[in-house]
């Protein structure tokens, strides 16, 4: 009855595990190194730290005097003191406090003011948040970027948020930004990136199911870099090429559910859509479900595949568990990435 | 198990029809029983008012946001019929209101017909309020009866239809019946609660429990029924009288 | 007023010695039908503790699973679903409810001086509804799990699957259990004090326990009506959370936070009563800056209601929300600094007994310390963001919820078993463990507080590597403090088979709760309490014989 609960081997599909990039075994502070000019915060971070430890070093101290020197040594040895009231001390350690808070809060308070609001010269870039995966939008670019997005050193970056389905959150440590996205209202942050590096992109929120793979990478690169468009890089000028992006694009957006190898996935297994004749590919016959109930029997072919990636829900495959599932659309998703999605597809073509 | 260790404190019953009351064995005066289970419903009724809280709070944002909603919503509702019920709740709680002076001054019938007009207010207000649903039934707005969950094939909610076209090209109409059911419902069932426990009351009335010396459980029931009246009196202007 | 002598004096049962509580009555209904108030609170402590047990065995699968970046146990979904039932078991089912439930139950009318609570059939209710709510979340694992995790946010909680109606219902019925305690020891605290007992003489854990209740009847209906809410969008659609039918998860998000801040004081206002009272015990001393205490719980309590939007920091509320919470959340560090300030200055040139109770609450005073500082970095607006939604917010609730509430709770029940049982555990172990937990909880713990400050999000069930080394160190951590917890579920278990007896006032208190017979009778008191001197004034107590005159 609670097979639920210990079934399954663990599944690993990491997105290309990106260890390390944040060298964060190799550096002792507590934070991990700032890049961006949110330096409040680690200065404020660090103030109360040391606040802390100051008081609880000072009462560990006290209580640790106290239980060597006045520890009860016969049955019924009476205390040393039966003082009740301090009246000076008391209202010291109240005052002192009060006053040390407010410090905190105060600094706070001005470095959030800080963060709420980007300077009027931000590059405006979209995030669009979905279970489990990122799409980065560019301005004056019509190619997004999944799960990795790129940003110019030096220029003040601001992002609109989005998602689709429930709440996720935006957060870059190196970068000390973070925010919720809601569904169905419109999220804004903004940073400014000061050292070039790979950084994590997490979602903070929990999301259900995959919540902890839904991970992005941030590049922060040079001007020169960035005004390749690093973004807008797709090498698809031969079959081989387009394969072998097609390949990466799957590592990102569709390994969660789609496998390669045949075995089940929480869509259907990408092994075997075509099978190869000779130097043709022909789709196989598949039976499909339509939004209405019906049944009809379609062959895989392009512009079946498109369809699928972009409104997924249209045809679904009639197989269970698939026809209970339903699949995210990536209505976004250009034809020169679609296409290389089918060029990768047809090197898993049986003979 | 008993903890009566033959030392409880008896209230004698003021004549014949009536019955004594044996204070609870942890008390030592009925001033203390009484006085402590007033000061534990006041209580309650206060946890009522903050279950009711959560809703007024969420029929505020809600009204904040989508005004235009909540004004065609509210038209749909009949005044008339809810001025009716406003006016049953009122004259029921002035019987209740009764039925405790009866307990108070030892009036066993007077109570017992006091008691029982509260009680018909509750059948009348509970009878209107079905009709009112059954009307919203009809348009199409009641969730319980119209199916629940999502339409698989238009991806519409399964039991907003709309079916006279009265919440046409108003955002989110639906929200406006999800709050009007939700909190009619939950003081609907306060009603029938209270409804029940007034016939209890009479249950206990009728054998002579309840007299001059002890009518405990009569006031606090009454206090619960003027606190279902009370949280009518809100629910009447926000929900049919929207401005 | 009027004095009875309690026919129970004349009374002797066969072995000679008085009937007590405990074997007064005998049979399943005798317990399942009790109105007594220490057979209750001794049901609702073998429910808790079953409960804890449950969590803790949930929390150690949580860490067994971390000690690989992938996961090294279950699939995602899975992983999901078992930090989820830790959540729900700890906070709704154990912590919520242990210390008023049981200690508050068993010791607040002895330390009132009366013969039970005022409302004794509520009471035997309130367990019962704790028992139906717990049985829903019992349910809800066999329908199917649920994976929203315990803060059920909207809209994931709307999406999921089919059993968060029924955990929802059973969280609506764990409340009622909980608001219906909270009133019942108001009623109690107001009405059933014993001659002499002025406010002002009462123990401070009487005023901990009446702060908490305050916040269990004004706080607890409004979680009542937002997860009675979710349950009904579930079955009916109704939309007020969700965004496609024009709802708003940002709402529920500020109901349930203006309940489960609150709750927060809930769990930790008893504990503070409970450490309250041992410092003094322990090191027979009278309390240092009594009514400071007393007024700085009601003054927690009232600020507790305004602080809630501290968990949305990042949730774009406007800049004057974020003003307004974030100094009070700073605001209300000030009465908890001022306890913590007491509690030590209490045990300052005492005559501190180092015995089991009162190492615990050592314990508790060191890892309190951590646990409210930690709190102070996470009330800056700016740090906050940074940190939301980390370890380091995990590791922060838990030196409050479980290092510093669990241990105060575990501090209790050593000082209130002698008196409970009339049995004594064994000492050597009982410190032995403590040591293990203490040692075990920072080894858990501390681990987090680094990761979280690098960016380590919570609720992962996988990671990225360069978390691992802090995960392995947690996980080691767990299950040393998983080891120490068991030897003292073991010892306790021993004592009540065959531990020694008992004196009556087995540490040297001078409130009422020490006063009554060991184990009390049925009615507490063989004859009723006259309190005559104030609260925590040992020069009343006989100090050879730990006998305080009966007056």
């Amino acid at each position: 009855m609670i097979s639920h609960l210990i079934q399954d081997p663990p599944k690993i599909n990491y997105i290309e595990s990106p260890a390390k990039i944040d060298a964060l075994s190799d550096h002792w502070g507590q934070l991990v190194p700032l890049a961006s000019t949110f330096d409040h915060v680690d200065g404020l971070f660090y103030f109360t730290y040391i606040v802390c430890i100051f008081f609880f070093v000072l009462i560990a101290g006290v209580l640790a005097y106290s239980v060597a020197k006045y520890r009860r040594k016969t049955w019924d040895q009476p205390a040393v003191s039966n003082v009740t009231h301090n009246t000076p001390l008391e209202v010291i350690w109240t005052i002192i406090p009060l006053i040390i808070v407010m410090v905190m809060f105060a600094w706070g308070w001005k470095g959030s003011l800080d963060m709420t609001v980007a300077p009027a010269d931000a590059v405006q870039y979209k995030a669009v948040a979905k279970q489990w995966s990122w799409t980065f939008y560019y301005p004056n670019s019509k190619v997004q970027s999944f799960n990795e997005f790129w940003v110019e050193i030096d220029k003040p970056a601001a992002f609109t948020l989005q998602s689709t389905d429930v709440l996720h959150a935006f957060f870059l440590p190196a970068m000390r930004v973070k925010r919720d996205i809601v569904p169905g209202r419109q999220g804004t942050l903004w940073f400014h990136p000061t050292t070039k590096g790979e950084y994590h992109l997490f979602c903070a929120e929990y999301c259900g199911g995959d919540h902890s793979k839904m991970y992005a990478k941030l590049h922060v690169v040079s001007a020169e870099d960035y005004a390749k468009k690093p973004w807008d890089v797709l090498k698809d000028s031969t079959p081989q090429e387009a394969a072998a992006s097609g390949e990466n694009l799957y590592k990102q957006l569709c390994i969660s559910c789609h496998s390669v190898n045949g075995t089940a996935g929480t869509g259907p297994t990408w092994k075997g859509l075509f099978s190869k004749q000779g130097d043709n590919y022909l789709g196989r016959q598949r039976e499909v479900v339509t939004p209405d109930g019906g049944t009809q029997t379609i062959t895989v072919d392009e512009a079946y595949i498109t369809e699928s990636i972009r409104k997924p829900n249209e045809k679904k495959v009639a197989e269970l568990p698939y026809r209970n599932n339903n699949m995210s659309a990536f209505a976004d998703l250009d034809d020169r990435r679609v296409n290389c999605l089918i060029a990768y597809m047809k090197t898993l073509a049986d003979n | 198990m008993s903890h009566d260790h033959g030392h409880s404190v008896v209230v004698p019953a003021p004549g014949p029809g009536f019955l004594p009351h044996t204070v609870a064995h942890h008390f030592d005066t009925p001033t203390q029983e009484f006085q402590s289970a007033k000061l534990g419903f006041w209580l309650f009724l206060a946890t009522e008012i903050l279950l009711f809280g959560g809703m007024f709070a969420a029929y505020f944002f809600f009204h904040q946001a989508y005004p235009e909603t909540f004004h065609q919503g509210g038209k749909q509702l009949s005044w008339e019929l809810g001025a009716i019920n406003t006016t049953v709740l009122l004259l029921s709680s002035w019987t209740m209101a009764m039925g405790v002076r009866c307990a108070q001054t030892s009036q066993k019938n007077k109570l017992l017909v006091y008691c029982g007009l509260t009680v018909l207010g509750a059948v009348i207000f509970m009878v209107i309020k079905t009709i009112e649903y059954m009307a919203k039934y009809e348009h199409g707005f009641l969730p319980v009866f119209g199916g629940m969950g999502y339409d698989e094939a238009t991806g519409q909610l399964a039991w907003y239809k709309d079916y006279h076209g009265v919440m046409e090209g108003v955002p989110f109409g639906n929200l406006f019946f999800s709050i009007y059911f939700t909190m009619t419902a939950i003081h609907g069932l306060h009603v029938i609660i209270g409804a029940g426990l007034i016939l209890w009351i009479m249950k206990g009335a009728a054998k002579g429990r309840f007299h001059a010396h002890y009518y405990l459980p009569v006031d606090l029931v009454g206090l619960y029924w003027h606190l279902v009246d009370l949280i009518w009196i809100f629910l009447f202007p926000l929900l049919y009288l929207v401005p | 007023m009027t004095t009875h002598v309690p026919a129970l004096d004349i009374h002797t049962s066969e072995h000679g010695s008085k009937p007590n509580y405990l074997n007064v009555t005998k049979g399943f209904k005798s317990w399942a039908l009790t109105l007594d108030h220490k057979r209750i609170g001794l049901m609702y402590l073998i429910g808790v503790t079953a409960a804890f047990l449950a969590g803790g065995v949930f929390a150690l699968l949580v860490r067994l699973h971390l000690w690989e970046p992938h996961g090294a146990l279950f699939t995602n979904a899975t992983y999901n679903q078992i930090f989820t039932l830790h959540g729900v078991f700890m906070v709704f089912i154990f912590v919520i409810p242990a210390i008023p439930g049981s200690l508050g139950n068993i010791v607040l009318p002895l330390m009132l001086g009366a013969k039970d609570v005022a409302l004794p059939r509520l009471n035997l209710l309130s367990f019962y509804l704790w028992l139906t709510g717990t049985c829903f979340a019992l349910y809800a694992i066999l329908a199917g799990g649920f994976d929203t995790g315990w803060t059920f946010y909207a809209p994931y909680s709307l999406y999921t699957n089919q059993a968060v109606v029924s955990i929802g219902l059973g969280i609506f019925i764990l409340g009622f259990s909980s608001i219906f305690t909270g009133l019942n020891f108001i009623v109690t605290t107001h009405k059933m004090r014993a001659p002499g007992l002025t406010w002002f003489r009462m123990p401070l854990f009487v005023w901990a326990i009446y702060a908490t209740a305050i916040l269990q009847v004004l706080a607890t209906p409004v979680l009542g009506i937002t997860v009675l809410l979710v349950a009904l969008e579930r079955i009916y659609n109704i939309g007020i959370f969700d965004p496609r039918l024009g709802g708003d998860p940002v709402l529920f998000e500020h109901f349930f936070w203006f309940y489960s801040h609150p709750a927060v004081y809930i769990m930790v206002l008893p504990a503070f009563g409970i450490v309250s009272e041992l410092v003094t015990v322990h090191s027979r001393k009278p309390l240092f800056g009594y009514k400071l205490i007393a007024f700085s719980s009601l003054a927690i309590a009232v600020i507790s209601f305004l602080v809630w939007g501290h968990h949305m920091f990042t949730s774009g509320q406007s800049t004057y929300a974020m003003f307004a919470f974030s100094f009070l959340t700073f605001f209300v560090a000030i009465p908890t600094a001022i306890k913590e300030f007491s509690w030590v200055a209490t045990i300052w040139k005492g005559s501190i007994a180092m015995n089991a109770p009162m190492l615990y609450t050592l314990s508790f005073l060191i890892i309190f310390a951590i646990g409210g500082l930690t709190g102070v970095i996470l009330g800056a607006l700016n740090v906050d963001i940074h940190l939301h939604d980390t370890y380091f917010v995990v590791a922060h609730f838990h030196y409050v919820m479980m290092g510093s509430i669990a241990l105060a709770f575990f501090a209790g029940l050593h000082h209130w078993w002698p008196k409970m049982f009339g049995l004594m555990y064994n000492e050597g172990l009982a410190k032995l463990a403590c040591g293990i937990i203490f040692v075990g909880f920072n080894a858990t713990f501390i681990p987090q507080f680094i990761m979280g400050s690098r960016g380590m999000p919570r609720r992962y069930a996988t990671y990225v590597e360069d978390f691992e080394m802090y995960h392995k160190a947690s996980t080691l951590g767990a299950i040393v403090l998983g080891s120490g917890v068991a030897l003292m579920v073991g010892y306790l278990v021993h004592s009540l088979l065959a531990g020694k007896k008992a004196m009556q006032n087995q540490w040297g208190g001078v409130t009422l709760d020490w006063l009554s017979p060991t184990p009390p009778p049925l009615e507490n008191f063989d004859t009723p309490p006259v309190v005559t001197h104030e609260v925590y004034d040992y020069s009343v107590l006989d100090l050879k014989t730990l006998q305080t005159p009966v007056r």
